[in-house]
This record gives C-alpha cells, sequence and structure tokens, in this order.
C-alpha cells in the first residue's frame, strides 16, 4: 500500500473512533438531564442514583470525544496538508463556530459535574440542558464542514487556488441540512439503542430491574423516536444525493447500466472485475422511485462515468446495504417499543429484553457504515470534482508508522473505556438506595 | 481592521493556553517531583482546584488551530507538514494525559489501576509541554529545511533533525519549568496548611530551574550564534519584558507571603504575558525562521471575506465564552477576593 492508503486509513479509522465517543458526548446528555427532571420532580433516589452514574459516562465520553477531536484537528491539516492549505479559509467558519459551541459545552460540562449542592438546583439542571445543546450544535456545525466537501460552493478556482470566497455560502451548503439531519438522528438512534440495551441486559440478568427499568424506558425513547424519523430523513438524503453526487448513488446501489426505470438491489454480491451483481434481490423500477420519486425516472450508471472518477463501488454497496439493513430493523424495535407502552405483558417477556439487548451495537455499525457511504463514496475527490485526495497528502513518508501507532492508541482506548463502564455498571448494581 | 481582531484573538488564545493549559501540565509535572505522600495531596488539590476548568483549559488550543488554518493557511501549511512528528507526539501525550485524568477521578473502582492511571497522567503532564515546548524551538531554530525535491534529502533531515536538536529540547524544558513554575506558583494561593508549604518550596525550586534553563537557552543559542537568540538579545523591547518579567518575581513573592491569591496570579500570568511578548515580538511577524530564510506569517492570510467572517464570530464566540469562563471560575471559588478555600471536601 502507499502513503496515500495508510493515510486514508488513519483517517477512517480516528473518525470511526471520534464519532462514537461525539454521539454519545453528544446524546447521552438528555438522558441524564431527563434523569435528573424526574429525580427533582419526584425525589426518588433510584432517578438521582440514574443520573449520578450517567453523569460519570458524560464525563468519561467527553474526554475521549474532546482528546480525539483535538487530535483529528490536528490529524486534518496533518495528513491533508494541501486540502487544509486550500479548503481551510473556506470550512473555516463552521470550525470556528463549532470551537464556541464545544466550549460553552465544557463550561456547562464544570458546572454541572462540580455544581451538585453548589448551584441553585434549578440553575444546575440547566447547565445539564446546555451540554446537550451545545453537543448538539458542534456535531451540526462539524457536518457543515463534511457536507461542504460532498457539495463544495462559496468559491470560485482560479489557477488551482481558491478565490472569491463566501464563507457564509460555503458553510451553509445544499448537503448541509440533509446531513446534519440524518446525522443528528443517528446520534439519537443510535446512543439510545446501545444504551437501553445495556440496561437490557442488566435487566435479563435480574441486576437491580426496578432501576435498569427506567434507565432503558428513558434512552429507548429518544432511540425509538429517532429511528422512526430517520426513515424519513434518509429518503430525503437520497433524492439530494441523486440530483449532486449521482456517482455515488450508483456506487452505493451497485448500478453499473444506465437504465429508465432502474431496479433496487437487495444484497448481492458486486464483481467490480465484470461490472455486475449477483445474487440480489431484485425490486423492478424501486430505484428510479426512491431516486426521482418517479418510477420511469433514468438512473445514470457507473459505466457512464469516467473511469478514474468512480469510488471503490463494493465497499459503498455493502455499507449501503449495512446501513440501510440495521435502520430497518432499528424502526421495527422502535414500533415494537411503541406497541409495549400499551401492552404492557411484553415487558414480562424474556424475548423483548433480549431483542434490544442484541439490537445495542447494532446503531454504531450502521453510524460508522453510513460515514463509510458518505466518505469512501465520494473517492477519489477529497472536495467533490475539485480536488482529488491524492493532491491533498501530506509529502511526508512513513504514514504507515503513523497509521499503526494510532490503530495501538485508540485499540487501547477503547478497551479501557469499555472495561470502565463495565465497572460503573457492576458498581451502580451493587449500591444501595 | 479584522485582521487585528483575527491576530489579537490568535495570540489571546495562545497566551490562555500557555497560561492556563501551562499551569494544568505544571500541577502534574509537580506532582511527578514529589514525595509519595505529597503526591497524593496534590492530586486532591489541582482535582478540586482545577477540575471544573480543566477542560475548558485545553479548548485554547484547538481555537487557536483552528484560526491558524483559516487566517493564515500558508504559514499553518509549514508548520503543519514539517512538525508533524512531534505534533503527533504532543497529540499523544494530550491523549494519554486527558484520558489518565478523568479515569483516576471517574472510575467507579478506586483500585489497583489507579497507580496507572496516576503514573501516566504524571509522565504525560511532563513530556507534553516538552514536546510543545520543542515545537515553538523549532520554529525559530533557522533548521528547518523546506524542499520539494525528496531525493537529494533524507527523512531525518526534513522530518528529524530540525526539530529533534539541543536547542530545541532546551526550549522544551525550558517551557515545561515554565508550567512546573506557574503551576507550583498559583496552587500556592489555593491551599492552607501543609500542602502550602510544599507548593511554596516547589514554587521555590523550580524558579530557580525555569531561570537556569531560560540563561542554559540564551547561552546555547548565541554561543551557536542562532538568528533568534541573536536578535532577542539586541531587541530592546524583548529585553526589557524579560527583565522585567524576572523583577515582578519580587511582588510576586511579596503577594505569596501576603497570602493575596488574586494578586499572585495577576503577577504570574502578567510574567507569562511578557515572556510571550518578548518571545514574539523578537521576530514578528517572520515566526517561522527556516534554513534559508524567514516565513512571514501575515503573507497570503485568507482573503478579506474570509477575516471579516472570522473576526466576527471570534467577537460573538468570545462574548459568550469569556463571560461563562470567568462566572465558572467564581462559582467554585478560583476567582476570589481574599482567597477562602479552607479544605473542606463535600
Amino acid at each position: 500500500m502507499e502513503n496515500l492508503d495508510y493515510a486514508r486509513l488513519q483517517m477512517a479509522f480516528t473518525l470511526g473512533f471520534h464519532i462514537i465517543f461525539a454521539c454519545i458526548g453528544m446524546v447521552m446528555p438528555f438522558f441524564m438531564v431527563v434523569s435528573h427532571k424526574k429525580w427533582l420532580n419526584t425525589r426518588k433516589p433510584v432517578y438521582l442514583k440514574l443520573t449520578k452514574a450517567w453523569q460519570k459516562g458524560v464525563a468519561i465520553f467527553f474526554v475521549t470525544g474532546a482528546v480525539s477531536g483535538t487530535a483529528l484537528s490536528f490529524e486534518l491539516g496533518m495528513l491533508w496538508p494541501e486540502f487544509m492549505k486550500h479548503a481551510g479559509p473556506v470550512i473555516g467558519m463552521p470550525f470556528s463556530l463549532e470551537g464556541a459551541a464545544f466550549f460553552v459545552e465544557a463550561i456547562a460540562l464544570g458546572f454541572y459535574l462540580y455544581g451538585w449542592n453548589k448551584l441553585p438546583e434549578t440553575f444546575h439542571w440547566i447547565t445539564g440542558i446546555i451540554i446537550g445543546i451545545s453537543g448538539v450544535a458542534s456535531g451540526i456545525l462539524v457536518v457543515s464542514a463534511n457536507a461542504w466537501m460532498n457539495s463544495p460552493t462559496g468559491f470560485d478556482v482560479i489557477d488551482g487556488n481558491f478565490v472569491n470566497i463566501d464563507p457564509v455560502a460555503a458553510f451553509l451548503n445544499d448537503a448541509w441540512f440533509t446531513q446534519a439531519l440524518h446525522m443528528t438522528l443517528a446520534a439519537f438512534a443510535a446512543t439510545g439503542f446501545a444504551v437501553a440495551g445495556i440496561h437490557a441486559f442488566q435487566i435479563l440478568r435480574n441486576k437491580r430491574p426496578e432501576l435498569h427499568k427506567e434507565a432503558f424506558k428513558i434512552a429507548i425513547f429518544f432511540g425509538a423516536v429517532a429511528a422512526l424519523l430517520q426513515p424519513l430523513s434518509g429518503d430525503l438524503s437520497a433524492k439530494d444525493i441523486a440530483e449532486r453526487q449521482p456517482v455515488k448513488l450508483a456506487a452505493m446501489e451497485a448500478h453499473y447500466e444506465t437504465k429508465k426505470g432502474a431496479p433496487l438491489y437487495i444484497g448481492g454480491i458486486v464483481d467490480e472485475e465484470n461490472k455486475e451483481v449477483t445474487h440480489k434481490i431484485e425490486i423492478p423500477k424501486a430505484l428510479s422511485f426512491l431516486a426521482f420519486g418517479d418510477f420511469d425516472a433514468e438512473v445514470k450508471g457507473l459505466n457512464d462515468f469516467p473511469e478514474n472518477d468512480l469510488p471503490p463501488v463494493a465497499i459503498v454497496h455493502y455499507a449501503f446495504q449495512t446501513m440501510v439493513g440495521i435502520g430497518t430493523l432499528m424502526m421495527i424495535a422502535a414500533l415494537i417499543f411503541f406497541i409495549s407502552l400499551k401492552k404492557k405483558s411484553w415487558l414480562n417477556n424474556r424475548k423483548y429484553w433480549w431483542l434490544f439487548a442484541i439490537l445495542s451495537p447494532l446503531g454504531f455499525v450502521a453510524v460508522e457504515a453510513g460515514w463509510v457511504v458518505t466518505e469512501v463514496g465520494r473517492q477519489p475527490w477529497i472536495v467533490y470534482n475539485i480536488m482529488r485526495t491524492s493532491e491533498a497528502v501530506t509529502p511526508m513518508p512513513g504514514m504507515k508508522y503513523s497509521f499503526f501507532l494510532y490503530v495501538a492508541v485508540y485499540i487501547i482506548l477503547a478497551v479501557t473505556v469499555t472495561w470502565l463502564m463495565k465497572r460503573q455498571i457492576k458498581v451502580l448494581n451493587k449500591s444501595i438506595g | 481592521m479584522m485582521l487585528y481582531v483575527v491576530l489579537f484573538f490568535t495570540f489571546f488564545s495562545l497566551f490562555l493556553y500557555v497560561l492556563l493549559g501551562g499551569a494544568d501540565f505544571g500541577a502534574g509535572i509537580v506532582e511527578l517531583f514529589s514525595s509519595r505522600n505529597d503526591r497524593q495531596l496534590n492530586r486532591d488539590t489541582i482535582y478540586k482546584v482545577m477540575g471544573p476548568v480543566w477542560e475548558a483549559n485545553h479548548i485554547w488550543l484547538i481555537i487557536l488551530i483552528v484560526i491558524l488554518w483559516i487566517a493564515f493557511p500558508v504559514y499553518f501549511n509549514i508548520i503543519i507538514i514539517y512538525l508533524h512528528i512531534p505534533l503527533t507526539l504532543v497529540l499523544l501525550g494530550i491523549t494519554i494525559r486527558g484520558v489518565a485524568f478523568i479515569f483516576r477521578h471517574y472510575d467507579a473502582v478506586v483500585g489497583a489501576s489507579q497507580v496507572w492511571y496516576n503514573r501516566m497522567f504524571r509522565f504525560s503532564s511532563l513530556i507534553t509541554p516538552i514536546f510543545l515546548g520543542m515545537c515553538f524551538g523549532t520554529l525559530v531554530s533557522g533548521k528547518i529545511v523546506i524542499t520539494e525535491d525528496y531525493s537529494e534529502t533524507s527523512f531525518a533531515e526534513i522530518f528529524m533533525f530540525p526539530w529533534l536538536n539541543v536547542f530545541t529540547i532546551l526550549t522544551g524544558l525550558f517551557y515545561a519549568s515554565l508550567c512546573a513554575f506557574l503551576a507550583s506558583t498559583l496552587l500556592i494561593g489555593e491551599t492552607t496548611g501543609e500542602i502550602r508549604k510544599l507548593y511554596s518550596k516547589k514554587s521555590a525550586i523550580f524558579t530557580i530551574v525555569l531561570v537556569i534553563m531560560g540563561g542554559l537557552l540564551l547561552a546555547y543559542g548565541l554561543w551557536n550564534k542562532m538568528v533568534f537568540v541573536q536578535d532577542f538579545l539586541s531587541n530592546a523591547y524583548s529585553l526589557s519584558a524579560v527583565s522585567l518579567s524576572a523583577l515582578i518575581l519580587i511582588p510576586l513573592w511579596k503577594a505569596i507571603k501576603e497570602q493575596h491569591s488574586l494578586l499572585t496570579r495577576f503577577y504570574a500570568g502578567f510574567q507569562v504575558l511578557l515572556v510571550i511578548f518578548a518571545a514574539v515580538n523578537t521576530h514578528f511577524p517572520n515566526l517561522i525562521i527556516t534554513s534559508t530564510g524567514d516565513i512571514n506569517m501575515m503573507d497570503e492570510t485568507a482573503p478579506d471575506s474570509v477575516i471579516r467572517v472570522l473576526g466576527i464570530s471570534l467577537i460573538i464566540g468570545g462574548g459568550i465564552i469569556l463571560p461563562g469562563l470567568f462566572h465558572l471560575m467564581k462559582s467554585f471559588n478560583m476567582i476570589s477576593i481574599p482567597k477562602n478555600i479552607t479544605g473542606e471536601d463535600d
């Protein structure tokens, strides 16, 4: 492999980790403040216990998210110096606003963590809300920079230089809304299901079920609402991509031949050599409808794009299928949860809890798969149709070693955080109150 | 006009990171150089004193980086390519330190693993500022080799030797001593009794270390005829600033003796400001000195439209963040007249 491949792998790897920490850091504060509110309203100790347990989770994930985010803010330049030299000023606005939002979050977190018994109760609770809101704001803002890479606007390219820069237009680029909506819902769905799943598992083990049932209810509510809305947002994204990045859409669907009334493939094995998909389930005309809202619309196939502008098709197609498949499962589980609010007897069925325990990690698998779709699907471009990833990479040789160093550090980090979370739960189960 | 706002925030973030982040690193260094019993006291003190603002202290680095890449892309480009390896080491240090701090205070089980968290925390507290100092030293050392031709020069000549040499190591040690000096001095004002004596002693020791390091750095630079050091010593403003910061040691010690914690902080902060001013003023705006010449950070700044939006964002962001930060510090007795942390626990 070349330097470029290792640089891409390192970026993928660090972003892949950061996105998990960032999602949990964005969403968990909301669970925490709901539980906190219930404590303030009912004064049932179980809610205080839960709030304090989740607060530790928030603190741990905020810090891991913050350090991995600091690393990323450097890595953007270290791995892609030419990209940052030209694009840095254009996409500076979302990054500077994100910095501000992140700062507000850190300040609010300081108040919240250290404010127990020191600050007035309502003010203290509100600082918890500010953590959540500023966290989500950071996420939405930073997605704007990624959306700009997919739909670059707000500048002209003259002799390889980016001129006539309009940072506001770049900030409000076409892809921002659909991407930010999709990502925010994904963060809520993935974190909601992950946290709910962990508590469902504790219920199955019959460890303090009364506490874990309360925790489950709060977490799954956020997750289920997001999981139900996500297909709608996905539809908006698909139509947007069909229009703006037809080659990415074609790769997602492994759609080689330009066709009117194009079919949708479910599953299938992509043969990139022979440009065909085998072992698939074919739904006639469905792709044309999903992409353009018209059963007979023409969908441009991969064969009609220049060979050196194509992304790796198989990876994008498989990742897309994984994301949609898991999303569908989560949507069904969300429906089951809402029905169980009426049919209380389901709660006594162990299968109900097993369902959510098993789904626990899948939301994050879908998040990762979704990022693979958007990032690998944009290749070979770092800025779509403007700058190639190969033109942006650092001139420093030996990225291989950097990559392995990051892999080692992040794996140790992930193992340790997982182990710490297990200890938190153990202590929570043993504690009295 | 807006360029000046952006420049102000650039150096303001640099100042706050060197000061607050530095005091944070320094607390770990002080702990590293303490006896077993004192370490435990130090651990509890810094958690109580720095805990609430701990996150915020390190965000100044991100703000600084973001401003650099938006407003000074060409300048940033050189930093990020040629300091790739030391910056990676800084990041490694920041990561280990950040997680070790949170692990040692948020692990649900306080057990044997604490030993490891503490070791990780102390060790990374020392190496991170050393690498940070080395990065600054590299920029002004005149050793950076900028080339497009990788066949003529070896990997080590471009990516290793410029940052790994006696001068940069001395710069790194100087910054680490500055951090330790800051932390021990600031912590005197936060404590009473036994631990207060510890910090007074450490503060005296690190003042001496700092002065020695500074002297060594200048002597080495002068001996080797380094452009930056020669310019530094012939620049009246930089020299006066450094001398003034040394003179401030006298009122600083007086303030510490009188337990006037607000004045202590003011003097220590002012000293850092003077040191940064002296270093930056010597060569501003040519803040990179390569083997073949200077690079002016004000050349090829981002276009006006970008600077304008950035300036406005910084003013608005600063308007929200600074009062919030001030209120946070005030709420947890970090700004109080006179000092009133007595050591009660919650």
